[in-house]
């Protein structure tokens, strides 16, 4: 009996390999994809690469392998000659199974192999969960092979269901590119497909973030198709073309496919999945390698690199050069060139209000959907180049909530922090609120015209400043007489008195607008007399550590976060050039930010 | 003794099409039993149903003592099968077949002296796409002997091979005959039959219209030897009538004459005789007992081939 198995699994091995296609499409095809991968993006990560290339010999193999093998042997008679033997149909199905871990496992290890040697990825972390789980989604995936085989009459049919799932399974399922870009609904669609629940476990397992145990429905559903495919295809299993199906018969298809059916569903309410693929586009992007090349570095603590460059790999400044570059590929990072530019660390604003607009904004639907107000000024801080805020006052609820999203990396937006966090010596002027609220009392909008402010604020806005002015909230927001010459004097006397400065905007009152303001600030201050990296060490360096975040924000140092601002020009000679902003980096991505406030 | 093969108002029907329709026969040990009938005869369902890969609609059915139906596995592991049209992969060597479909059964013959014996040494470590017809059904026939069974079923073994390779399989199977083995085999070569089977079973139609040995049949059909005659002109159409003679024809152009007798040796002199008389010039003559195409046209009123 075992003996009968381990013929046939010998005798199907040896087969495959004596066939040069079958060899081609599981070796040689993505050893291919890697080499062209590997010329391309130069900070492509190998990992990703990886997380592909294992993603196309898991689905191709598993759904092309044993179905096609098996149509093909009832095609030319082949079956008709086991038909007579004593085995069934349970054994040939087992037998493929197995034959077709058996080639792909050694695969994935070479692959692992190759990515580690030649392009730099990491050994897995979690090789048991990691070997486990491919070859769940391996023997998924050729048990729905191994039924497209029982239930189709003739090889052209075969071939045309298999590609018929192939190519959603691949596209839609995440596999060769994250489906996060689609639109909501064909998002949503993905959550009813195998493959999806395969591509999300697969990327955070080789990444060591996750085992198996962290995808258990995942690796129920995949197990439970599995199961049901596998015995399915043996009940339906035909040896010979003359034997007819019931056309009935091809509705089991669907029972195959039942637990995704399930696991869709619950995903239309849940959503948890989408999240997740989010989170995990995010850490790919994260996860690319960048050089920053022949800028001027301003490092947060006041000292500046006239020319220096920065190394951003797997969200963290990996090295910093002085002088001339070195080359980009040699280090296989994207090349950001930057001469004539000046990086910092990531601006941090210590006091900000996202429960408000920022806006004198007079529509009352405003207030009530404080969650999308949250995320579109956790968005305006980012794309303003201030990787991080500290919330005063807001819900909790909220700040909890926006917290978890943006720390997932599910959304993008500055890092949120939160709390009083009140020291002796530390001092934060919060010049713009202070400016903002004179200029609502003298009925002035001349902050809201500086470019930054526009391309925050949409459009539809700034129709409603005029009401939004004569608005109780706004009155009631400004009731204390302010007076930014008084507030501009303080703050000298303190810079002379050595208090510790930092930089904290109170945005949200009306015309202190999220994100430009921390820019306003920092030109405010410069105005009252204090030095330009005085400023600017006050919305680093200071300012992380009022947060207790020093250990790895608000300096350009080896192992901090890559949460960096690249601007056009010097704001030590010229302050403004804060807002001229050429790149953002968030964790080690670069920012989309046209894209930020579309995020779905 | 036991017949290997007891098969009692065999049935099977598909839908409203009935198949067998009530089929008795019985396969003694070491006994070579054909089944020779047209294509569509039923000779394949009775066989498969033997063989255990389909079930009856009705009848008594018992291989090596066990019912197909219910021991269907059992019985697989102790019978050898040779099919019609089978293939193996093409990449896969002769040895390679023989070790893999050995790996499914309980008994082993010794695979080398069954190459050997088979006349497939020579082309043990070929692929089987390389080999020719011959050598594939020698394979086919290797594989239905791997387990040493006692009853072998060979289903048309000699179907689409040119006359050469044909007798080489007649002898090999004879060869199976003097090693005691129990053969059913089916065919719609009439030569096949005679020469190997030692009974045979005729069936059209579901049914078996004649059972027994070919002399048997031949003899229990006709009892008549069949006379042709071949002339240079022209035969008169008043023929007389000559002794022992149970019909005769004439062919179209009336210069061959085939006369049935149930005395040859008297029917002979008289025939010669009138054709001298006539001052007809003798181009050939035969005589030949009938054969059992000839006994199952007479039987079914058709043609085994078209």
């Amino acid at each position: 009996m075992l003996n009968s198995y381990w013929t046939q699994i010998r005798m199907n091995l040896l087969l495959t390999l004596r066939n040069r296609v079958a060899l081609f499409f599981s070796y040689i095809f993505p050893l291919i994809f890697f080499f062209i991968g590997g010329q391309g993006g130069g900070g492509g990560n190998g990992l990703q690469l990886l997380n592909i290339v294992l993603g196309l010999g898991v689905l191709g193999g598993g759904l092309f392998g044993v179905g096609m093998r098996a149509i093909q042997d009832r095609e030319q008679n082949i079956l008709r000659r086991f038909k007579v033997a004593p085995i069934g149909p349970g054994e040939i199905i087992v037998s493929g199974l197995v034959t077709a871990l058996a080639l792909q496992l050694p695969n994935v290890v070479f692959m692992i192999f190759l990515a580690h040697r030649f392009l730099g990825a990491p050994w897995p972390t979690q090789p048991v969960s990691l070997l486990l789980f491919v070859s769940l989604g391996l023997l998924a995936f050729a048990s729905l092979g191994g039924i497209i085989a029982a239930i189709v009459n003739s090889m052209q049919e075969g071939m045309l269901l298999t590609q018929l799932f192939y190519f959603p399974l691949l596209f839609l399922g995440g596999i060769t590119f994250p489906i996060t870009g689609f639109p909501l609904w064909l998002q949503t669609v993905a959550q009813f497909i195998p493959s999806t629940y395969f591509s999300t476990g697969l990327q955070p397992i080789l990444r060591g973030k996750e085992t198996l145990f962290d995808n258990l429905p995942s690796v129920g559903a995949l197990a439970l198709t599995a199961l049901v495919g596998t015995l399915l295809a043996a009940k339906l299993f035909r040896w010979e073309k003359e034997e007819k199906l019931r056309p009935a018969a091809k509705l089991w298809l669907v029972a195959v496919l039942g637990p995704f059916f399930v696991l869709g569903a619950w995903q239309m309410q849940a959503k948890s999945n989408i999240a997740k693929e989010k989170a995990l586009n995010r850490d790919v992007a994260r996860s690319r390698t960048s050089l920053v090349r022949d800028a001027r570095l301003f490092l947060g603590d006041g000292t500046v690199i006239e020319q220096g460059s920065v190394l951003i790999k797997d969200g963290k400044i990996a090295e910093i050069f002085t002088g001339p570059a070195p080359e980009a590929k040699a280090l296989r990072a994207d090349s950001i060139e930057a001469a004539g530019k000046t990086l910092l660390p990531g601006l941090i604003d210590v006091r900000v209000h996202l429960s408000l607009p920022g806006f004198p904004i007079s529509d009352p639907a405003y207030f009530q959907n404080l969650d999308q107000n949250f995320d579109r000024e956790l968005a305006a801080y980012l794309f303003s180049g201030a990787t991080a805020v500290k919330s005063a006052g807001d819900r909790p609820d909220m700040v909890l909530k926006h917290q978890a999203a943006t720390a997932s990396g599910e959304r993008l937006g500055a890092e949120l922090f939160s709390g009083d966090l009140k020291a002796d010596g530390v001092y934060d002027p919060a010049l713009a609120g202070v400016e903002a609220r004179q200029a609502v009392q003298a009925g002035r909008t001349d902050l809201l015209e500086r470019s930054l402010v526009q391309q925050i604020i949409p459009r539809e806005w700034f129709a409603q400043v005029r009401d939004g002015l004569k608005r109780q909230d706004s009155q009631a927001a400004v009731q204390n007489p302010v007076s930014i010459e008084a507030a501009r004097k303080n703050l000298a006397e303190a810079y002379r008195a050595g208090a510790m400065l930092v930089a904290g905007t109170d945005s949200g009152y009306p015309m202190a607008v999220h994100g430009a303001s921390v820019h306003r600030e920092l030109q405010l201050w410069v105005d009252a007399g204090i030095p330009a990296s005085v400023a600017l060490r006050g919305a680093t360096y200071n300012a992380a550590r009022m947060l207790h975040a020093d250990n790895r924000i608000g300096l350009i140092r080896k192992g901090y976060e890559a949460s960096l601002l690249l601007v056009d020009g010097n704001p030590l000679q010229e302050i403004s050039a804060t807002e001229r902003i050429s790149t953002v980096f968030f964790k080690g991505e670069r920012v989309d930010r046209s894209g930020l406030f579309e995020q779905k | 003794m036991e017949p290997v093969i007891e098969v009692t108002g065999l049935h099977k029907s598909y839908g409203n099409f009935e198949a067998v329709r009530g089929i008795d026969f019985e396969v003694a040990e070491g006994e070579i039993f054909g089944l020779l009938g047209p294509n569509g005869a039923g000779k394949t369902t009775t066989v498969e149903i033997l063989e255990g890969l389909r079930a009856r609609s009705q009848g008594q059915v018992s291989v090596l003592g066990f019912d197909p139906e219910i021991s269907k596995r059992f019985l697989k592991d102790r019978i050898g099968v040779c099919l019609q049209a089978t293939n193996l992969p093409d990449k896969l060597r002769v040895h390679e077949a023989l070790e893999w479909f050995a790996a499914f059964y309980s008994r082993q013959a010794d695979r080398d002296k069954l190459l050997q014996r088979l006349q497939l040494w020579e082309k043990r470590g070929e692929f089987y796409s390389k080999l020719s017809g011959g050598q594939k059904q020698r394979v086919a026939l290797a594989l239905a002997l791997v387990n040493e069974p006692k009853l072998v079923f060979l289903d048309e073994p000699t179907t689409g091979l040119d006359p050469q390779v044909r007798l080489e399989i007649h002898s090999l199977i004879e060869e199976l005959r003097a090693a005691k083995r129990t053969i059913l085999l089916t065919t719609h070569y009439i030569e096949e039959a005679e020469r190997l089977c030692d009974r045979v079973a005729i069936i059209d139609e579901g049914k078996i219209v004649a059972l027994g040995s070919p002399r048997e049949l031949q003899e229990r059909v006709f009892g008549q030897s069949r006379i042709e005659v071949v002339t240079a002109q022209p035969m008169p159409p008043d023929l007389p009538v000559f002794e022992a003679v149970a019909k005769h024809s004439l062919s179209e152009d009336s210069k061959t004459l085939i006369v049935h007798s149930t005395q040859p040796a008297r029917t002979l002199p008289g025939l010669i005789k009138w054709i001298d008389q006539k001052g007809l010039e003798l181009e050939d003559i035969h005589l030949r007992r009938p054969t059992l195409e000839d006994v199952f046209i007479e039987l079914t009123g058709k043609k085994l081939r078209d």
